[in-house]
């Protein structure tokens, strides 16, 4: 009974409060949206680059129409000279100069292999990675119709597309087939919010709880005596709000969007309950810390971007040193971020993810454990006040 | 004019007083910035992750086969770590996050390739981990093309052509590229440049907002305008100073470490891309008072604060670039100091271009810098009518 009195104490605190309001509502709402506007023009396509041609011959022309035709690149400009094309890239009206030999055909004829310069400025991967790719694919694609025309004479067409390729390989990208930002971005990023948004509302409403009560956390009233209810019931009420968060970023932001979307609801839900509840009583051993409601934003905003690197995701999880590796198990979010990902995006089933959901529930236990020894340190406290 | 100063000289030591009552403040202005500029120049310290993950089903097994995976675990990026029965496993470790990527042989590929029948070898990478599948994609690629291209030279010998003629035969065109000033591809120069600032400007604009609010929350804002003889101008000049100094000293231990201690590539004086910090250290406070000026509560100020400050890391452009982006997020941009710096630091440390082709970048944050002029009666009204709410 006591859990449900703590539960409607805790909702009722929190839908008087405009602040956590903002925080454990609003931000969960709001922040996936803005977040799936500025990554769901996925690629980045006709990366501007100027072409110096000194060859000036009719094979070094047909390679830069093709790198021209190919959709991640558009020669913008062809320059007579390498400090003219370098003035454009110093002017960003290009990111890269592709630098055709004056020997370029001569060699050719000669059979003698043949090189193109490929200069970028390397401000962005994306534009590097852009043109190289651009490049070397159209490089692939002339050397073996060099090869098969001018040095094996096939006889039939199909001995042509033999002779191109020996053996034809063909690359399939799994799980984001059009090698977009959003699909990679913004599953992880929606975890994220939900961890981030859940410290800030619980040490919000932690910290008021303290400017209210004279410096202490739980109000002195006769629910409040025992500390596993309070966890629970205050647990509870975050829990049920954020499966309606759960499933509004599973549902409607991954269709609105057009993310990927191969989990299935069961796995969802079964992961996001301990989910939830670990960062839950993670939020309330971390505002244990907290004195002023202000001070969980000073302290938990800058840390979504270490926490974000740490899970490995955009930062290979083999590249990463073990000692952050070991320290970034204490986090919720690494696991969950990564079991989300590969549920929603990857098809994965709970067993799938097994490594993953241990971790969490190992978390969930600890930090239960860990929140109930605060509250009871809390309500020894108040108890002592009381006499 | 003297009491001008003697004023801000006050309340800046006023702001002393009560930083020293608050280890807390110490902990987000100096520990959290150096906190990041280690944590994300070790996670990178390798530069560009090597060795990842891949898995190999082959189904055919032969010599020829086995003699291709060789060649691909002999790739910079790739670490075949398990080789599978059959697709479906190798797709199932997939989902357990065990691989980025597999390799695919089919049966018979080695018979059919002899007998001149094309087969078919496939690749699969788990593009949700971007970095991780496109590092591994360009192996797996260039495997696969070496593959078609050994049986053509085997073929070549075959009819005679000498070995000095066969690189022109098999690969008439390479490229060669010139990734410039950063060419081993490090990914710490790349992201670590932008990533520690732009945290280091989020905490700016986070503690600027919180430090003017938090008079409004002790309700000693009447007190701080006496002090300042009634003006905003004093008073926020006054308890800004103290910070700005720290502020300052950090923005240039974290360059003195990327480009002194880490030998980042830098192609101006180290003065300059200093400057360049120091400035967008002004227009994150700037920007931060500016947003208090609108709301003039100290959640609302700080709720914008972080929201800018978090949401200016991806519309800076240095992952997914700002060209690609929605327009509303490119005039966004213009207000965004990081963004600003990034320009710089591009145009400057990284390539060493004419500063007058970032002239643009430069303006936008001296006109950032004055933006809190336009809230400063707003403010001291506030100072004077306002009080707390929660």
């Amino acid at each position: 009974m006591n859990i449900i009195k703590i539960w409607y104490d805790e909702l009722q605190t929190v839908f008087h409060d405009v602040g956590i309001i903002l925080f454990v509502v609003i931000l969960p709402l709001a922040y996936p949206i803005i977040y799936a506007y500025v990554y769901t023009p996925e690629v980045q396509r006709d990366v501007p680059v100027v072409a110096v041609d000194d060859s000036k011959s009719s094979l070094s022309r047909d390679f830069l129409r093709k790198v021209d035709a190919t959709p991640d690149v558009k020669v913008v400009q062809c320059c007579t000279n390498m400090t003219e094309a370098y003035s454009l890239l110093e002017r960003q009206d290009a990111y890269a100069i592709i630098h055709i030999d004056k020997d370029f055909a001569k060699a050719f004829t000669q059979g003698k292999q043949t090189t193109v310069g490929l200069y970028c400025n390397m401000m962005s991967m994306v534009y590097y990675k852009c043109a190289a790719s651009a490049c070397s694919n159209v490089s692939i694609d002339m050397n073996r119709k060099i090869k098969v025309e001018n040095y094996l004479r096939p006889t039939t067409e199909r001995e042509a597309e033999i002779m191109a390729a020996p053996i034809d390989y063909v690359h399939t990208s799994l799980y984001n087939p059009q090698g977009g930002y959003a699909a990679f971005m913004i599953p992880p990023i929606l975890m994220m919010i939900f961890q981030q948004s859940l410290f800030l509302g619980i040490g919000m409403s932690m910290g008021r709880s303290r400017e209210r009560n004279g410096g202490f956390v739980i109000p002195m009233s006769h629910f409040y005596k025992n500390s596993i209810e309070i966890v629970l019931g205050k647990m509870l009420f975050y829990l049920m709000l954020y499966i309606v968060h759960g499933l509004y970023a599973f549902i409607v932001i991954t269709k609105l969007f057009g993310l990927p979307q191969l989990g299935h609801y069961w796995d969802f839900i079964l992961f996001l309950i301990p989910y939830v509840s670990a960062c839950c009583f993670l939020g309330m051993v971390l505002s244990y810390l907290i004195f002023r409601r202000e001070d969980c934003m000073l302290i938990f905003v800058f840390m979504s971007l270490p926490l974000y690197f740490m899970c490995g995701l955009s930062w290979p999880g083999s590249a990463i040193p073990d000692g952050i590796r070991y320290f970034s198990y204490l986090f919720p979010s690494t696991f969950g971020l990564n079991a989300y990902m590969r549920i929603t995006g990857m098809g994965a089933s709970i067993s799938d993810v097994s490594f993953e959901m241990k971790g969490i529930a190992i978390q969930t236990v600890v930090y239960f454990a860990l929140a109930c020894l605060i509250y009871m340190k809390k309500i020894r406290q108040v108890l002592k006040r009381e006499a | 004019m003297k009491e001008v100063f003697l004023r801000i000289w006050r309340i800046g030591l006023r702001e002393i007083e009560i930083f020293s009552h608050r280890p807390m403040y110490l902990f987000v202005i100096i520990i959290a910035p150096l906190f990041c500029l280690i944590y994300f120049t070790q996670i990178m310290r390798s530069g560009i992750p090597t060795k990842m993950p891949c898995g190999v089903v082959d189904e055919d097994n032969t010599s020829t086969t086995r003699s291709i995976v060789r060649i691909l675990g002999a790739m910079q990026n790739t670490d075949i770590v398990a080789h599978y029965g059959s697709f479906s496993e190798a797709r199932k470790a997939m989902q357990k996050g065990d691989i980025y990527a597999f390799f695919y042989i089919p049966r018979n590929t080695t018979d059919r390739a002899l007998a001149s029948r094309r087969p078919e070898i496939s690749f699969y990478t788990a593009d949700t981990y971007y970095a991780a599948g496109s590092l591994l994609m360009k192996d797996l690629q260039t495997t696969s093309e070496l593959a078609g291209l050994a049986i053509t030279r085997a073929s070549l010998t075959a009819k005679g052509v000498s070995p000095s003629l066969m690189m022109g035969i098999l690969q008439p065109i390479t490229i060669e590229t010139h990734p410039l000033n950063n060419p081993t591809l490090n990914y710490s120069v790349y992201l670590n440049n932008i990533v520690v600032p732009g945290l280091f400007f989020l905490i700016i604009m986070l503690f600027t907002a919180y430090t003017i609010g938090y008079e409004w929350k002790m309700g000693t804002q009447k007190e701080l305008f006496e002090m300042a003889g009634e003006s905003s101008t004093i008073a926020l000049a006054g308890k800004l100073w103290p910070q700005t100094l720290l502020y300052c000293l950090i923005m240039i231990l974290i360059d003195v470490y990327f480009y002194k201690f880490l030998d980042f590539p830098l192609n101006v004086s180290l003065i300059r891309i200093i400057c360049a910090g120091l400035l967008c250290v002004f227009a994150s406070q700037a920007l931060a008072v500016f947003f208090f000026g609108i709301f003039l509560t100290l959640r609302m100020g700080m709720s914008a604060c972080s929201l800018f400050g978090v949401l200016q890391i991806s519309v800076s452009g240095f992952t997914f670039p700002l060209t690609a982006m929605k327009p509303v997020f490119q005039y966004l941009a213009w207000i965004s100091p990081l963004r600003h710096y990034y320009m710089l630091y591009v145009n400057q440390a990284l390539n060493g271009f004419k500063l007058v082709y970032a002239w643009p970048s430069i303006v936008a944050l001296l006109v950032i810098c004055l933006l809190p002029l336009t809230v400063l009666s707003r403010i001291a009204h506030a100072f004077k009518y306002v009080d707390y709410k929660p």
